[in-house]
């Protein structure tokens, strides 16, 4: 997949070398070195090595089980769905919630598996994660739910999987949607974290000139108190735009509200701020049509929002958020 | 054609989905979408709808009001 056409790396004056894996950082002579064995020097270096998904040890092996990250996974797993057959997702988190959506809507019968009994509090924060489980339950999809695989029948090919709460699921396709780890082992022994790569708001490292962005990159989590990657495309975009800057010289733009969205069922959910924490949510329009705002308050003030069905009104939504002062969560008390 | 839009570039983070959908109206110049032309509200408002970011403000010619 090319994002840009050939052309326009040669016009911006940008050497493209695909392919070509990174091997050893050397942050005291500046100098990064290549599979090959070439040593590149750099001023600045940017780190955007991005993710893997994991993989649980029992579903690491077998014809019809799989991840969906490339490609060339995406394409395996439209022919699954194309034979309308019994898919089990392991993993409830946005991968598996996007997947489930779409596979009962082509006719497929799907099991959503997720260790957490809760799983669906996160895309929309916690007041909608009932409402997001009913959704699902409703379009057909078999929720399981603070669950776990315990084994797994069949030789070469998955034929069931059995929970720890009880009878075996049969299957003929198995998506596993259990997260990702940062692609960053290559960087131990260079002084950087090479189980993620902790970075300022501007993407800076702590080595000097060097720098990194995405899902190899664990920004500040003020919330959290620690650094964490965030694991999504939005996020990373932003992140790479402000690295960008800070690797230029150029002042930080004024820190951004994060939107993320998702379409499930024929709906448009966005989410826009930080809910977590929030100690009051209030609904404005219709849960059983589909069709609301939920707003999150954290100590009287407004953090964060969910929007279902109301696209058009993310901007005005927004604007409000910023306008309370929601763009940075209050940092946690030292 | 009664509807303008407009793009918080702030929010914009060039998915290209608006592109797409009105390319006669929309387009994406490095980073970011621009307003390129003029469009049917019929195509100008589900392609405003259809950005993930809620980055396009749509404005009543008429009234100035912003519209959802």
């Amino acid at each position: 997949v090319r994002l840009r056409p050939a052309a326009w790396y040669v016009e911006h004056d940008i050497e493209l070398r695909l392919g070509t894996a990174a091997r050893r950082l050397d942050p005291r002579g500046r100098r990064l070195e290549l599979a090959s064995g070439e040593l590149l020097r750099y001023d600045r270096l940017l780190i955007a090595t991005g993710a893997v998904p994991g993989r649980p040890a029992l579903l690491s092996a077998g014809a019809n089980v799989q991840v969906l990250r490339t490609l060339d996974d995406a394409l395996r797993l439209r022919a699954a769905l194309a034979r309308r057959g019994r898919l089990i997702i392991v993993g409830a988190g946005l991968v598996g919630q996007e997947v489930a959506a779409t596979a009962v809507a082509v006719g497929a019968r799907v099991t959503l598996v997720d260790l957490a009994a809760a799983p669906f509090d996160t895309l929309l924060g916690p007041a909608l994660g009932p409402w997001l489980g009913d959704l699902h339950r409703e379009a057909g999809v078999d929720l399981r739910l603070g669950v776990r695989v315990t084994s797994v029948h069949g030789t070469g090919r998955i034929r069931a999987l059995r929970l720890d709460d009880g009878a075996p699921i049969a299957c003929d396709h198995v998506l596993v949607g259990t997260g990702v780890r940062p692609a960053t082992a290559w960087l131990a022994g260079s002084g950087l974290e090479p189980e993620g790569v902790a970075v300022d708001a501007e993407g800076r490292t702590a080595l000097p000139g060097v720098f990194a962005a995405g899902d190899a990159a664990c920004p500040p989590d003020p919330l959290a108190g620690r650094h964490v990657s965030a694991g999504h495309w939005e996020a990373a975009a932003r992140q790479g735009a402000a690295a960008a800057r800070a690797m230029l010289g150029l002042p930080a733009r004024p820190p951004a509200l994060t939107v993320v969205w998702s379409d499930q069922h024929g709906l448009r959910l966005q989410r826009v701020g930080d809910p977590r924490g929030a100690d009051r949510a209030t609904v404005d329009g219709d849960l059983r049509a589909h069709d609301f705002t939920v707003t999150y308050e954290r100590a009287g003030r407004p953090v964060a929002a969910a929007l279902v069905g109301r696209p058009g009104a993310l901007p005005a939504v927004r604007r409000r958020l910023h306008a309370a002062g929601a763009t940075q969560p209050e940092r946690k008390a030292a | 054609m009664t509807l303008i839009p407009q793009i918080d570039e702030s929010a914009c983070l060039a998915h290209g989905d608006c592109a797409v959908l009105a390319p006669q109206v929309f387009a994406l110049e490095q980073d970011v979408a621009v307003v390129i032309g003029d469009g049917p509200d019929a195509l100008v408002r589900p392609a405003a709808r259809a950005c993930p970011a809620g980055a396009i403000l749509l404005v009543d010619r008429d009234t100035g009001e912003e519209v959802e």
